[in-house]
C-alpha cells in the first residue's frame, strides 16, 4: 500500500477552515452554555415546585438523550411541526448549546450547594437580600470550585462538535470526511483529522489538568 | 497559691426603661422536637446578656430567631417596638441593626479580611468603596488586626478569623451583638484574644446578647445571666445569683458538671492577660 500525503498538503485551506469552524462553535457554545447553564441551574434551587419541576426535566431530557439525536430533532422536526426553518449552523449552535447548558447546569447547581449554610447566614445576617448574597458571596466560590468541571465539559464539547457534521456544517470533521470520499485516501486524511483533533484538544486538555491542580478547594 | 481574685458584677442596667430586645414566650419547633418552649427574656440598652446551658438547649436557636434568619412557631421577638418575625417588618432592614458572630465565624473565603469588613457597608447600605474600606481599616485597628487587612482568611489564625468576624459585624454599626458560641471552634491559646475584644466592646456599651460556655467570662462581663435547658429557661438573674446561688437544682447541675465551683483561676487569667489584640 502506498500512501499519498499531497492529499493533506493540497487541502489544507480546507481543512484549516473546518477547524476554524470547529474552534468557532466551540467557543460560541461555551459562550452561551455558561450563562444558559447558571440560568437552569437558579430555576432548578428555585422555591416554586412548577418552575423547579419543569426545569428538572427539561436538563434531564437533554442529559438522557443522545446529542445526535437533539441536533437531528432541531434540524427536522422544528421546520416539520412547527414550520421554524434554522440554517444548519444555528440548528448545531443550539443543539449545542442547550446540550451544554444542560450539564452546566448541573455543574453549577452542584457548586451552589456545596457552599456551607453559614456562608448564607453570615451574609443574610448582614442585611444583604438573597440576590446580593448569591451574587457576592455565593456563586463567585462556586464558580471557582466547579471551574475544572467547567473546562472538562469544555474539552468534551470540542470533541462533541463533530456530530455537527450529519447535518453539514463545514465543521473540521464534515470536511476532513467530504476530502475523503472525494479522494478516497481514508488513511492520510483521516490521519490529518485527527492530527488535527489531538494538536488543538491536548494544550486544552493540559489546560484543564492545570485548573485541577491551581483551583484545588482549600478551606 | 494565688490568691483569689474578687470581682464584683456589673449590675444590670436599665432595668425598667424599655428594653431593647425582648423575647415573650418564643416557641420553635422542628418537626416534633421543641427547640425553644416558650422563652422569655429581655435586653436593654447598653447589657450584656449571656445564655448559658447544656448544648442542645436552644440558645443558638434562639440566637438565629432573633435575626429572623429562623422563623418562629409561637410568641414574639421585639426590637424596639418592631415585630421581628411580623409579615410586615422588613427582615432585612432589622437584620443591619443586629451584627452576629457565628460559631465558625464564616468569613467569606474569597474577600480578603478588609474586603470582608467592607462588603456589608458597600452591598447593603450603598457606601462608596473608599468610604467603606476607611471605617473597615478602623475596625481592623479596633480588633488588632490591621496588618491583615490584605490577607486571605484561610491565612489568619482562629481567634484572629473571629476578630475579623466580629469586625464585619461592626462595620454595620449595629444597636446589638449577637455572639453564637464564638470561642467554641477555637484552640484554647486564641480564646483570651476574642474574649478580651468582646470585653472591650461591652466596656463601650455595646448592647450584646452572648451564647457561651466560657462561665467565666458569662460573671465577669454579663450583666444578666439566662440558663438554658431543654429549650426552656429554667432560671434567669445577675451573674452572682446564677454562679453563687443558684436557686434552681437543674443550674446547679449544669454548673458542676462544667466543674464550676467558683471562680476557675486558669480560665480568669485568659480576660486580663495582656493580649496580642492591643496594639
Amino acid at each position: 500500500m502506498t500512501l499519498d500525503w499531497s492529499v493533506v498538503w493540497d487541502n489544507r485551506w480546507r481543512l484549516i477552515a473546518g477547524a476554524e469552524m470547529t474552534v468557532i462553535l466551540t467557543a460560541t457554545t461555551m459562550a452561551l452554555a455558561l450563562p444558559g447553564g447558571l440560568l437552569l441551574a437558579l430555576l432548578r434551587l428555585s422555591h416554586v415546585h412548577l418552575v423547579r419541576s419543569s426545569t428538572t426535566g427539561f436538563v434531564e431530557f437533554f442529559r438522557a438523550t443522545p446529542l445526535i439525536l437533539q441536533i437531528y430533532w432541531i434540524f427536522y422536526v422544528l421546520p416539520a411541526a412547527f414550520d421554524i426553518r434554522l440554517s444548519e449552523f444555528v440548528t448545531a449552535l443550539l443543539g449545542l448549546s442547550l446540550n451544554v447548558s444542560s450539564f452546566n447546569s448541573e455543574t453549577f447547581r452542584a457548586g451552589i450547594l456545596s457552599i456551607r449554610p453559614g456562608q448564607w447566614n453570615a451574609a443574610l445576617a448582614l442585611g444583604m437580600t438573597k440576590p446580593q448574597v448569591l451574587r457576592k458571596i455565593i456563586l463567585p466560590q462556586a464558580t471557582l470550585r466547579v471551574l475544572p468541571a467547567l473546562a472538562s465539559t469544555w474539552v468534551s464539547l470540542f470533541k462533541d462538535t463533530s456530530l455537527v457534521s450529519i447535518i453539514a456544517v463545514a465543521d473540521l470533521s464534515y470536511v476532513s470526511l467530504k476530502i475523503r470520499s472525494e479522494t478516497y485516501r481514508v488513511l492520510e486524511v483521516l490521519t490529518a483529522m485527527g492530527a488535527l483533533y489531538c494538536l488543538m484538544g491536548y494544550p486544552q486538555a493540559k489546560l484543564v489538568d492545570w485548573m485541577h491542580r491551581r483551583f484545588k478547594v482549600v478551606e | 497559691m494565688i490568691a483569689k481574685r474578687k470581682t464584683k458584677s456589673r449590675p444590670r442596667i436599665g432595668s425598667g426603661t424599655a428594653p431593647i430586645l425582648s423575647f415573650e414566650g418564643v416557641v420553635k419547633r422542628y418537626g416534633p422536637l421543641e427547640a425553644l418552649a416558650g422563652v422569655s427574656f429581655q435586653v436593654h440598652r447598653g447589657e450584656v446578656v449571656c445564655l448559658i446551658g447544656p448544648s442542645g438547649s436552644g440558645k443558638s436557636t434562639l440566637l438565629r430567631c432573633a435575626n429572623a434568619l429562623e422563623t418562629i412557631d409561637g410568641g414574639r421577638v421585639v426590637l424596639e417596638g418592631v415585630e421581628v418575625h411580623d409579615r410586615r417588618t422588613d427582615a432585612r432592614k432589622l437584620r443591619r441593626r443586629m451584627g452576629m458572630v457565628f460559631q465558625n465565624f464564616e468569613l467569606f473565603p474569597h474577600l480578603t479580611v478588609l474586603r470582608n469588613v467592607a462588603v456589608g457597608p458597600t452591598t447593603v447600605l450603598g457606601m462608596p468603596q473608599r468610604q467603606a474600606a476607611e471605617r473597615a481599616t478602623e475596625l481592623l485597628r479596633k480588633v488588632g488586626l490591621a496588618d491583615k487587612a490584605a490577607h486571605y482568611p484561610a491565612s489568619l489564625s482562629g481567634g484572629q478569623q473571629q476578630r475579623v468576624a466580629i469586625a464585619r459585624a461592626l462595620a454595620m454599626q449595629p444597636d446589638v451583638m449577637l455572639f453564637d458560641e464564638p470561642t467554641s471552634a477555637l484552640d484554647p491559646e486564641t480564646i483570651g484574644e476574642v474574649l478580651s475584644v468582646m470585653k472591650r466592646l461591652a466596656d463601650e456599651g455595646m448592647t450584646m446578647v452572648v451564647v457561651t460556655h466560657e462561665m467565666d467570662f458569662a460573671k465577669r462581663v454579663g450583666n444578666w445571666i439566662v440558663v438554658f435547658d431543654h429549650g426552656k429557661v429554667v432560671e434567669q438573674g445577675p451573674p452572682q445569683q446564677v454562679f453563687d446561688e443558684p436557686t434552681v437544682q437543674r443550674t446547679r447541675d449544669f454548673l458542676s458538671h462544667l466543674g464550676w465551683h467558683g471562680e476557675s483561676l486558669a480560665a480568669a487569667d485568659l480576660l486580663v492577660q495582656p493580649s496580642s489584640t492591643d496594639p
